[in-house]
């Protein structure tokens, strides 16, 4: 058999190129290509962040300043977003807010994930608590949301850690559910066999191989958690049990501008834009690293 | 049939006694004295006096936690600190708003957003399909009081359709109470129908893949009787499911919605209550809704059977 060398004549000649030269993109367009969702939420909560860091630096004044002589303004080159009825610049108060809102959607989205998680490997690793813990979870589960957090609220002072607490408590229970589910489903695996067979320590096993493994469902869940404790903070504030009046949250500076709202309504509507966005930037993030991460699920849900 | 319905109704009691427990202990699991907690900031010592003396302080706390499930059973929720009414009068006083609203929510969601999720599943990829999936991550994303206000500035305010706030009894007439009632529903309902629409539509695709979706095709039943009767009945119980387990989206929902429309029930009595500190008036709602959650849910439960005759039990 005689090798084909190249510039034989007896080879074929080089085919024409009939398909449309392929376009090479960078890997940060590709990204941005294949996960949308994943790119404008995470551009927005960045765009929040930065807005949340750099609040006393964006043209705004002391969000607590009183100033009785310019009550209830509509929205002005001064006043971007107006005033409210103390005077104070709602520009100024919706940026300061932002604060309240990352700072309590963020630590109860680590808290929960981070507490249920712990729950959820006990509950599916160690058969006899299984029982017990799961029950204590349905019963807390069947306490509504937020009807939980208003009763912890209304036994503590209004601070923002106590906010985050009041919140974090009933999302536990999902968190402990899913990771208990995971657990139990992944401790019959082929390779978890072979770590126990190959002699690892049960922490080992817990820590090494279970856990990387239910982490993925867990960021998806964790994105989730974080937008409802947002719209949960600002529903306890709204009603006048979450953050203490004094510091600007989007939840106090519509419960401020609840009284005026049918004559004033730019009040509530500023605080509620940039809250509503937020959330759907929280959300969007969620479902684009669910069908990232779980790419059979993708488009389904 | 009977010995299932049996079987789960007493599996509902140990949650709603943990239930029970949970909500009566965390007035003692919070740091410092609960009589101090309940009398509030400016509170005298005699105030403290008073409460302590009114909720039994000295005695041990099972006993007292005996004494206030054998109360609570007999259907003593207590009394108001404030009002010094019973707890389970004001509640009675109340519950007809908040009733109201949530059956005609949750109709009104059921209508709107099974529909919309068979609609998406059937047109998957669509121009269809991609709006309602758009329409419940907002629903998901915009809290329920801006949705009631929006709502509110519009068709109250601007349009002057419906009243801006308020509640009318049924008593007065079936048309003034509906017109009252259509705003705050269809807020309350935003989160729900998101809810609904998204689980429906993803059962539905499930279903749709089946054999017996295409035998039904194949034997050339019309559109709708496969959409409807072949497809939809077997998607039903995870449906039935997550309608049961939103209505604790639709309570939370209902304190805000009703402080949004002013609507004197349940949920205005907690706001109140909580600016109050009336903490056995909390107590007392918290305890009556996690009840009614953990009914509707074994409700649900039963209705399985009815829509899938294989579950036997």
């Amino acid at each position: 058999m005689s090798a084909v060398l190249p510039g034989d004549p007896a080879a074929a000649p080089t085919l024409p190129d009939v398909l449309p030269p392929v376009r090479r993109r960078g890997a940060v367009m590709r990204f941005v290509v294949r996960h949308p969702t994943i790119v404008a939420g995470g551009a927005l909560i960045g765009l929040m962040i930065f807005i949340a860091i750099c609040a006393p630096y964006l043209h705004t004044v002391d969000p607590t300043a009183l100033a009785p002589a310019r009550r209830t303004r509509a929205p002005s080159p001064q006043y971007w977003f107006g005033t409210d009825m103390l005077g104070r610049d709602i520009y100024s108060r919706v940026l300061y807010g932002s604060r309240v809102s990352l700072i309590v959607g963020f630590s109860v989205a680590l808290l929960a994930s981070v507490i249920g998680m712990l729950i959820g490997l006990v509950s599916g690793f160690v058969r006899w608590t299984d029982a017990l813990i799961m029950r204590i979870m349905d019963g807390l589960m069947a306490i509504p949301g937020i009807l939980l957090a208003i009763a912890l609220m209304a036994l503590t002072r209004g601070s923002v850690q106590n906010v985050i607490i009041a919140i974090t408590v009933p999302q536990v229970p999902q968190v402990a559910r899913l990771v208990r589910g995971l657990v139990l489903s992944l401790r019959e695996q082929p390779f978890v066999e072979a770590a126990t067979a190959s002699g690892s320590r049960f922490w080992k096993i817990a820590f090494r191989h279970i856990l990387p493994n239910t982490l993925a469902p867990l960021t998806v869940q964790a994105t989730y958690i974080c937008a409802s404790a947002m719209i949960t903070e600002a529903i306890l504030s709204f009603i006048g049990a979450g953050t203490p009046p004094i510091i600007p949250s989007w939840g106090n500076i519509m419960a401020e501008g609840r009284a005026l709202w049918q004559v004033k309504p730019y009040i509530v509507f500023f605080p509620a834009i940039f809250l509503s966005v937020t959330v759907l930037a929280v959300n969007l993030l969620g479902d684009g690293l669910r069908d990232a991460l779980d790419p059979r699920a993708a488009g389904r849900l | 049939m009977l010995a299932y319905i049996l079987r789960r109704v007493l599996q509902t009691i140990p949650v709603m006694a943990f239930v029970a427990l949970f909500v009566f202990s965390l007035l003692y699991i919070a740091p410092g004295d609960p009589a101090a907690i309940i009398a509030g900031d400016q509170a005298t010592p005699a105030d403290i006096a008073r409460i302590h003396a009114q909720l039994g302080l000295d005695r041990p706390f099972l006993v007292r936690f005996a004494d206030w499930a054998w109360r609570v059973l007999h259907g003593d929720l207590g009394v108001s600190i404030f009002t010094n009414l019973p707890v389970s009068h004001m509640i009675a006083q109340r519950i007809e708003p908040t009733l109201s609203l949530m059956i005609l929510t949750m109709i009104l969601s059921i209508v709107i957003a099974v529909p919309m999720g068979v609609l998406a599943a059937w047109k998957q990829g669509t121009l269809i399909d991609r709006a309602v999936m758009l329409n419940a991550v907002i629903g998901f994303s915009v809290p329920v009081f801006v949705i009631g206000y929006v709502l509110a500035y519009i068709f109250a305010l601007q349009l002057e359709w419906l009243p801006v706030q308020g509640f009318t009894s049924i008593s007065q007439g079936f048309w003034p109470f509906l017109r009252t009632l259509i705003l705050p529903a269809v807020t309350l309902g935003g989160i729900y129908i998101a809810l609904i629409a998204r689980i429906t539509r993803a059962t539905m695709l499930e279903v749709l893949s089946q054999d017996y979706v295409r035998t039904a095709r194949a034997k050339g039943l019309g559109q709708n009787s496969v959409l409807f009767l072949h497809a939809l009945k077997n998607a039903a119980v995870p449906i039935a499911t997550v309608i049961g387990l939103g209505v604790a989206l639709l309570i939370g929902g209902a304190v805000v919605t009703e402080t949004v429309f002013a609507i004197p029930g349940l949920g205005r009595l907690t706001v109140d209550a909580i600016l109050r500190r009336d903490y056995p008036v909390i107590q007392g709602v918290v305890l009556l809704f996690s009840f009614a959650f953990v009914l509707v849910n074994l409700l649900v439960d039963l209705t399985y059977t009815f829509f899938d005759p294989r579950i036997r039990y």
